[in-house]
């Protein structure tokens, strides 16, 4: 009984918190807080809050002045314009879902496609003119942004992927 | 021998080498190491057998000349480099064809770097065969690892520097890669451009990462590296 009463005395005073015990842990805690914390700020600090990047919302036309059965690349938004012969318009991503290469247009076709085709030089993904994939790597669609009128021209929202039953624009 | 004699009894050269001239000793001869910071990564004994090429093809070492060369070079080319958008390319364009010998010290970089990605790659293949990886140099085979990505890291964000079409869709699609991490992908690729596209910001950090960050960890790593192969029983 008394060994017991002693072990018990032990272990009581090995889980009282003493002074030195009470400031080891406050200090632990202490720098564990500043050490978060400046992993926090730091992280926030690499985070730019401005960024001067091409706007996402983009103007082309007038519609009239657009030909029928067209393409037109915008660069800067790298996105391909399309003016179909029935006087539908739509958007299609020029970004390679790939990896993120800009595709090329090719109204003559490409690689045993007679019909317009569009191809990524740095993998060779290949898609239709709808952007579907005729031919990997790429796995799966280019992105299809929503297209509005305004006035007479065409509103391109980079920021807003629409499905393809939404993407075409009747004019 | 009698000038050297002299000149080791001055207060100057006591002051600079700790050790007594002229040697008499075999302790004596120890302490000319150990005082040393320069030689004292040297071990206290090495077998014969591991001094010869065909033990190591000598290629940590190799890797660390080159690693050497490529701080000299390097440090040469940034005073004739900007990392800003209009200058990086021009800067480039000038070193390779308007600066004195600056052709030669940018192919120098830029061999000695492909020599290194294939001679660190070969050290890590011959450690491997030789099962000098196994315990206890367990830990230094990971500091290796650690070693080899660094330098793959460096090959990578010195490539972005020259700012040609090469650097940009190298880039795109390597940062594209890293965007399919689970999780985090997202985010680490926006820190590592400092924003969505390749531009300002990306070429910075870049340089940063390429001219301070990395060779900062390597230098540290690489000296840890050599004191952990004193410590854990010499080469092998």
């Amino acid at each position: 009984m008394e060994k017991n009463n002693s072990g018990m005395k032990k272990s009581n005073s090995e889980n009282k918190i003493n002074r030195r015990k009470f400031l080891i842990s406050l200090g632990n805690t202490a720098t564990g807080i500043v050490v978060l914390g400046g992993i926090g700020v730091t992280f926030e600090y690499l985070t730019p809050n401005v960024l001067l990047e091409i706007p996402k919302v983009f103007k082309i036309g007038p519609i009239n002045s657009i030909q029928p059965n067209s393409v037109i690349f915008e660069p800067e938004q790298r996105t391909f314009v399309v003016r179909e012969e029935q006087g539908s318009f739509y958007a299609l991503s020029a970004v390679c879902t790939h990896l993120g290469c800009t595709t090329k247009w090719n109204d003559i076709g490409a690689a045993g496609n007679s019909a317009a085709v569009i191809s990524c030089p740095c993998h060779g993904s290949l898609f239709n003119k709808y952007g579907e994939v005729l031919q990997g790597p790429a796995p799966r669609t280019l992105d299809k942004y929503r297209v509005q009128l305004e006035d007479d021209k065409l509103v391109i929202n980079t920021g807003e992927k629409v499905s393809e039953d939404e993407m075409i624009l009747k004019v | 021998m009698k000038i050297l004699n002299n000149l080791a009894k001055t207060k100057f050269w006591q002051s600079v080498f700790r050790t007594k001239l002229p040697l008499s000793t075999n302790l004596d001869r120890s302490l000319v190491i150990f005082n040393s910071l320069t030689l004292h990564i040297h071990p206290v004994k090495v077998r014969l057998r591991a001094i010869k090429f065909s033990y190591t093809f000598y290629l940590g070492m190799i890797s660390f000349f080159l690693f050497f060369v490529l701080i000299v070079t390097g440090v040469l080319l940034m005073l004739y480099y900007q990392p800003a958008i209009p200058h990086a390319y021009r800067n480039m364009k000038d070193l390779e064809y308007v600066v004195s010998n600056g052709s030669f010290l940018r192919n120098m970089h830029r061999w000695s770097a492909h020599l290194m990605v294939i001679s660190v790659f070969l050290h890590m293949l011959r450690v491997f065969y030789k099962g000098a990886y196994k315990p206890p140099r367990e830990f230094n085979w990971i500091i290796g690892i650690v070693l080899l990505v660094s330098t793959l890291l460096l090959s990578y964000t010195g490539y972005l520097l020259p700012y040609d079409q090469l650097s940009y869709w190298a880039v795109t699609v390597g940062t594209n890669i890293v965007q399919y991490i689970p999780v985090a992908g997202k985010e680490i690729r926006f820190l590592l451009l400092g924003g969505n596209e390749i531009g300002e910001y990306t070429l910075v950090r870049f340089y940063v990462l390429h001219c301070v960050v990395l060779p900062l960890v390597m230098i540290l790593l690489i000296a840890f590296h050599f004191w952990r192969i004193r410590k854990d029983g010499g080469l092998l």
